[in-house]
C-alpha cells in the first residue's frame, strides 16, 4: 500500500521524467536507421558509427559465388581479424543459385542475406528492385567501369579471357596469336570451349560482335563455325585440364590465371591472350533488407581498400584496385602480356547475354 | 494350411468375397477402420504432401513466365510450342530414344546377369559382385564420367593401347558418340539393376525352377521360361526407371555426347536455363510430357500385374532359392564377375586415384610416377566445412534412406494387397518425384517452405524432405515388386491363426520382404549422398554437404583435387556400405 502512495506522491515527477526520456530518445526508440540510411552516411564519424553498429549486430550473412577454398577464407580471416566482433558467414553457388535463393527469401519477406556477388548476379537482383546503393570511400581509387554509376556495386576482382594451349602438342611459334589465326584449317576439330553463359563460348562471341562489330563480327563467327569447336557442359577449368591431358591441344577461351596456376605447377599448358581479351568484373553489392548493415558496410570498406584487395591478390586472384598488381602482374591487362581488354560489365552481360546465347545454340549447336 | 491353399488359389468365391478392401480377410472380423486404415490415410496424406506442392509448381513453371523478382508474370502456352517444335526435329528425339532404350537394355542386361550369377549360382567370389556395386555407385558422379573420359579420351590408355596394336596414328575409339553415352550411362545404372533384381532373384521360388529341371529342361531353358518371366515386375521396374533416367538425364549427354556434336531433348533445356532471368518452363513443359508418358506406362503395367498371383514366388511352401550347381562353368561365371568388377569399379577408379596423386594430370607413364605427391589430399582435408559437410551427409543419407524405404513399403502394400480402384493413382504419385527437373523441384521446396509456417528453413530438415521426395519412386519400385512375390497366403495363414494387422506385418510381411528393403535402402543411401540439384540450393551457411562440394571443386577446382576429395568421400561411403552389408547379411539376408 505503502508502494502504491509513494508512486503517486511521486508519480508526477515520474511520468515527466519519462517523457522527457522519450522525447530525447525519440528518432532512436521510434526508428532505427534505415538500411539506406546506414548505406550512404558520408559524414566525418562514419567509421565510428559503423563500428558501434556492428557490435551490436555481430554478424554478416555472405551469398558468394566466389571459390570459399581459395579466396572466401582468406578474405573471411582477414576481415574478422580487422574486426573480430563481426562473424562472417556464406553461402556459396553459381551465379544462378544465389539469385535464386536471394529472390525466393525476398518474396517471402525473409532477409538473411546481407551480401551477394557475382560477375552478373548483382544485376539481376537490382533489376528486381533487392538491392541498396551505398557509399563506399574505397571506392573513390577505382575507374568508372569497376563500379556502379548508380552506386549498386563495387568491385572486388577481374577476370581474363585467353586462348590456353597444351605445349607439348603446340609449339610457340604455331600458337594462335589473333582471332584469325583461329580460322585456320589445321585447328579444325582440335578446339573446345565451354557452354557456359558467364564464361564460355556466348561470352566469347559477345566480344567479338561487341569488339568488330555486329557484320564483320557474324562474318568472323560464321568462318569460326566451319572450325567445328567441341562443346562441353565442363567448367572452363576442367576444359582446361582435358587441354593439360592432351584430348585437346586448344580451350579457346580460359581464364588466364587457371593456366599460369597449372603452368606453375609444371603442367604442359600455357595461355595466349587473343586481343581485345575478354575481361568479367567480379561485384559486389548490398542487399535491400540487409539484417546487418553496419557490419556489412565495414566489410565491403574493407575488400574495396588497398588492405582487403591484397587478400585477393596473395589468393592468386586478380584484384580489382588499380593500384595493386596481380600476383603475377602480367595477368592483369596492363601488366606486360596484353593492353586491350572488353569488359563485360554486369548490366552489358543481362542485357545481352541472350542474345549470345541464343546465337551459340542457333549457329553452333544446331547445325 | 497345406490343405488349405489349394482351396484358396483354385476356389474363386473365396476370392470374391473378399470385397473387403483393407486386406484381412475371412476368419479374422475386423472393423472397418482398423489399423490397415489409418495406414492408407497417413500414407496418402504423407505422399501427397510431399510429392503435390513441387507437382503443382512444375505445371505452373510450364505455363507462366516469371519477371525479375521471380513473381509469375503471364500465362503462355510458348513452353509448349517451343517443346512441340523442338520435338518435330527429328534428330534429338531419335537420339533421346535410341539412348535411353539401349542404356536401359544394356544396363538391364549386364545388372541382370551379374545378379543371377551372385545370388543363385554357386559361382565363387559372389561378395564381389556387392562390394562393386556399393562401391561404383559410392563414386561422386562427375568424377565416375570424368573417369571414363580420362580412360576412353582421344589421349587416354585405352587409345593409346589400340593405336599400338592396330599400328594406328589415330584415336581408334571415339567416346564422344553415341555408344560412349549409352556406355558410361549403363555402367553408372548397372549397380541399381543388380541390387532391385538380387533382391528379386534371391526371393524366386524355388519349387517352379524345380518342376521346369524334373520335366528335363536345361539350365537355360529354366531361366528363360520360368525364373525371367516371374521376375517381369522387376524387370518392368529397372527398364522404367533406367529408361526416364536416361530419357532425362542431360548430364552424360552433355559430358560426353556434346563435344561429340550429339543433341538430344535436353539439351536444349539445358542452354536455355542459362537465359537470364532464368526460366525453367520448357523443363517444366518437358517435364509434364514426359509424366503422360510414364502415366500410361504404369497404367498398362498395373494392368499387366493386376493378377498378381501370377508373380507370387515366396509361398507357404519355404522360399530359401536352391543354389544353381554350375559345374565348371561357375569359374566362367566368377570370371565374368571379375570382368565386370575392373570395368565397373577398378579401371575408373584406378584412373581416379592416379589423377589424385598428380599435381596435375599425366597420362600413364613412369615419368608422371615420379612426380607423385599427397598435395591434393592435403587440399581436400582442408576444405572448408570438411567435417560439418560428411556429418550432414552421412545422417541425411540414412534419414532418407529409412524414411522412404519405411513409407514405400506400406505404400506399396497398398498398391499390391488392397483392390482400391485409383491404386495406380497412387503408383503414379510415387513415381512422379522422378520426372520433376531436379532445379525445378529445389525451387518448389524452397519457396513453400519459406511461405508455410513449418520453420524448416535453413536446416537440414529441409534437405531430408527434399530427399525423401525426391526417392520416392526408387524405394516404390523395390518395395512393390518385392511385393508382388509375397504370396498373400503367408499372410491370411497368420490372419487364420489369430494375428492382428499390425503383428502379421511385423513378423511376417517386413522380414520377408527385407531383402527388397535392405537392398532400397543402400541404394537410396548412395544415391543421396551425390544429390546436387535441389541440395545447392537448399543448403544454408550452416549446413553444407558433401556433394556441393564436390559440385564447387568440379566447377573451380583442378581435377587432381576434385579426385582427391571424390576418393575420400568414395572410400568413407564403401565402408558405411560394406559394414552395413556385412551388418544385413548376419541379421537380414541370409545367405549372400
Amino acid at each position: 500500500m505503502t508502494a502504491i502512495r509513494k508512486f503517486r506522491e511521486n508519480g508526477a515527477t515520474f511520468f515527466l521524467l519519462l517523457a522527457l526520456m522519450a522525447i530525447f530518445s525519440l528518432p532512436r526508440v521510434l526508428r532505427a536507421a534505415t538500411v539506406e540510411e546506414i548505406a550512404m552516411i558520408k559524414s566525418a564519424d562514419r567509421q565510428k558509427i559503423l563500428v558501434e553498429g556492428a557490435k551490436k549486430e555481430g554478424k554478416i550473412t555472405w551469398y558468394t559465388t566466389l571459390i570459399v577454398d581459395q579466396v572466401v577464407r582468406p578474405v573471411k580471416e582477414a576481415f574478422e581479424k580487422e574486426y573480430p566482433f563481426v562473424q562472417l558467414e556464406f553461402y556459396r553457388g553459381n551465379s544462378e543459385n544465389v539469385v535464386r535463393k536471394m529472390l525466393a527469401e525476398y518474396q517471402a519477406k525473409r532477409y538473411d542475406v546481407d551480401l551477394i556477388d557475382g560477375t552478373v548476379s548483382p544485376v539481376m537482383v537490382q533489376r528486381a528492385g533487392f538491392l541498396q546503393r551505398f557509399y563506399s570511400p574505397a571506392l573513390a581509387d577505382y575507374p568508372a567501369e569497376l563500379k556502379d554509376p548508380q552506386g549498386f556495386w563495387g568491385s572486388t576482382n577481374l577476370y581474363f579471357f585467353a586462348l590456353g594451349y597444351n605445349t607439348k602438342m603446340v609449339k610457340a611459334n604455331e600458337v594462335p596469336k589473333s582471332y584469325a589465326d583461329l580460322l585456320n584449317p589445321r585447328w579444325r576439330g582440335k578446339m573446345m570451349w565451354s557452354t557456359s553463359r558467364g564464361s564460355g563460348a556466348p561470352m566469347f562471341i559477345g566480344n567479338v560482335l561487341t569488339s568488330m562489330g555486329e557484320e564483320a563480327g557474324k562474318a568472323y563467327l560464321q568462318k569460326l563455325k566451319a572450325q567445328s569447336i567441341a562443346k562441353s557442359t565442363a567448367s572452363n577449368r576442367q576444359i582446361l585440364d582435358l587441354v593439360i591431358a592432351g584430348e585437346y591441344p586448344l580451350a579457346v577461351h580460359i581464364f588466364n590465371h587457371h593456366a599460369y596456376i597449372s603452368k606453375s605447377a609444371g603442367a604442359p599448358v600455357d595461355w595466349y591472350p587473343i586481343e581485345p581479351v575478354t575481361a568479367t568484373i567480379q561485384t559486389l553489392a548490398l542487399a535491400k533488407n540487409a539484417a546487418h548493415p553496419h557490419a556489412t558496410m565495414l566489410f565491403l570498406d574493407f575488400v574495396f581498400s588497398e588492405k582487403g584487395q591484397k587478400v585477393f591478390q596473395q589468393s592468386n586472384y586478380l584484384p580489382a584496385h588499380p593500384k595493386v598488381n596481380a600476383k603475377q602482374a602480367d595477368l592483369k591487362a596492363g601488366g606486360g602480356r596484353f593492353k586491350k581488354a572488353v569488359y563485360m560489365t554486369p548490366d552489358v552481360q543481362f542485357d545481352k547475354g541472350n542474345e549470345w546465347v541464343d546465337y551459340f545454340q542457333d549457329q553452333f549447336l544446331k547445325q | 494350411m497345406a490343405r488349405q491353399q489349394p482351396y484358396e488359389t483354385v476356389e474363386p468365391p473365396l476370392n470374391s468375397r473378399r470385397s473387403n478392401p483393407s486386406g484381412s480377410f475371412g476368419l479374422k472380423p475386423t472393423s472397418r477402420f482398423g489399423p490397415e486404415t489409418y495406414v492408407l490415410i497417413l500414407v496418402s496424406v504423407i505422399t501427397a504432401y510431399l510429392v503435390l506442392p513441387p507437382l503443382y509448381s512444375v505445371i505452373q513453371t510450364s505455363l507462366f513466365t516469371t519477371k525479375f523478382t521471380g513473381e509469375l508474370d503471364e500465362f503462355t502456352f510458348s513452353f509448349y510450342q517451343d517443346l512441340f517444335r523442338e520435338l518435330q526435329v527429328l534428330g534429338p528425339l531419335l537420339n533421346t530414344m535410341y539412348f535411353s532404350v539401349a542404356s536401359a537394355f544394356l544396363a538391364t542386361c549386364i545388372g541382370g546377369i551379374i545378379a543371377w550369377i551372385v545370388t543363385r549360382t554357386d559361382a565363387p567370389l559372389r561378395g564381389l559382385g556387392y562390394f562393386t556395386a556399393f562401391a561404383s555407385f559410392g563414386t561422386p558422379f562427375i568424377l565416375y564420367t570424368i573417369g571414363w573420359l580420362l580412360l576412353l579420351g582421344r589421349a587416354g590408355p585405352v587409345n593409346f593401347w589400340l593405336k599400338t596394336l592396330f599400328n594406328q596414328t589415330e584415336p581408334v575409339l571415339n567416346v564422344y558418340s553415341m555408344w560412349g553415352m549409352v556406355f558410361v550411362e549403363s555402367l553408372l545404372w548397372s549397380p541399381f539393376v543388380f541390387l532391385m533384381l538380387a533382391a528379386s532373384f534371391r526371393s524366386m521360388d524355388p519349387s517352379l525352377e524345380e518342376a521346369s529341371a524334373v520335366c528335363g529342361a536345361r539350365v537355360w531353358q529354366t531361366l528363360r521360361r520360368i525364373s525371367l518371366r516371374l521376375m517381369l515386375p522387376a524387370f518392368f521396374s529397372v527398364v522404367l526407371l533406367i529408361f526416364i533416367r536416361a530419357f532425362e538425364s542431360f548430364e552424360i549427354p552433355a559430358l560426353v555426347g556434346l563435344p561429340g556434336d550429339i543433341r538430344v531433348l535436353t539439351t536444349s533445356i539445358l542452354l536455355d536455363a542459362q537465359r537470364m532471368p532464368p526460366t525453367y518452363g520448357r523443363a517444366g513443359a518437358f517435364a509434364m510430357l514426359l509424366m503422360l508418358v510414364v502415366a500410361g506406362a504404369l497404367y498398362a503395367y498395373s494392368r499387366v500385374t493386376r493378377e498378381a498371383s501370377k508373380f507370387h514366388t515366396i509361398t507357404g511352401k519355404g522360399y530359401r532359392p536352391a543354389l544353381i550347381q554350375l559345374g565348371p562353368w561357375r569359374y566362367l561365371a566368377a570370371a565374368g564377375l571379375v570382368v565386370y568388377s575392373f570395368i565397373l569399379l577398378v579401371l575408373p577408379f584406378l584412373i581416379v586415384l592416379w589423377a589424385s596423386l598428380l599435381p596435375f594430370y599425366m597420362q600413364p607413364s613412369l615419368e608422371a610416377f615420379s612426380q607423385f605427391t599427397l598435395k591434393n589430399f592435403v587440399t581436400a582435408i582442408h576444405f572448408p566445412k570438411l567435417t560439418d559437410s560428411i556429418k550432414n551427409s552421412i545422417l541425411l543419407g540414412l534419414g532418407s534412406a529409412t524414411a522412404v524405404m519405411l513409407l514405400t513399403t506400406f505404400a506399396s502394400w497398398l498398391l499390391v494387397r488392397t483392390k482400391l480402384r485409383g491404386r495406380w493413382l497412387l503408383d503414379l504419385l510415387t513415381t512422379l518425384p522422378l520426372l520433376f527437373p531436379g532445379i525445378v523441384m529445389g525451387l518448389a521446396i524452397m519457396r513453400f517452405y519459406l511461405i508455410v509456417p513449418i520453420p524448416i528453413y535453413g536446416t537440414l530438415w529441409i534437405l531430408l524432405v527434399a530427399f525423401v521426395t525426391r526417392y520416392i519412386p526408387y524405394g516404390i519400385r523395390y518395395t512393390h515388386s518385392g511385393l508382388l512375390q509375397l504370396h498373400r497366403e503367408l499372410e491370411e495363414a497368420a490372419y487364420a491363426s489369430g494375428a492382428s494387422w499390425t503383428h502379421c506385418m511385423r513378423r511376417i510381411t517386413l522380414p520377408l520382404l527385407t531383402p527388397s528393403f535392405l537392398g532400397g535402402w543402400i541404394f537410396i543411401f548412395l544415391l543421396s549422398a551425390k544429390e546436387l540439384s535441389m541440395s545447392i540450393l537448399l543448403v544454408s551457411p550452416r549446413t553444407p554437404v558433401v556433394s556441393v562440394a564436390i559440385y564447387e571443386l568440379w566447377e573451380n577446382g583442378q581435377v587432381g583435387e576434385l579426385a582427391a576429395f571424390g576418393v575420400i568421400w568414395t572410400a568413407i561411403l564403401v565402408s558405411i556400405a560394406v559394414t552395413y552389408y556385412l551388418f544385413a547379411r548376419r541379421y537380414g539376408i541370409q545367405q549372400v
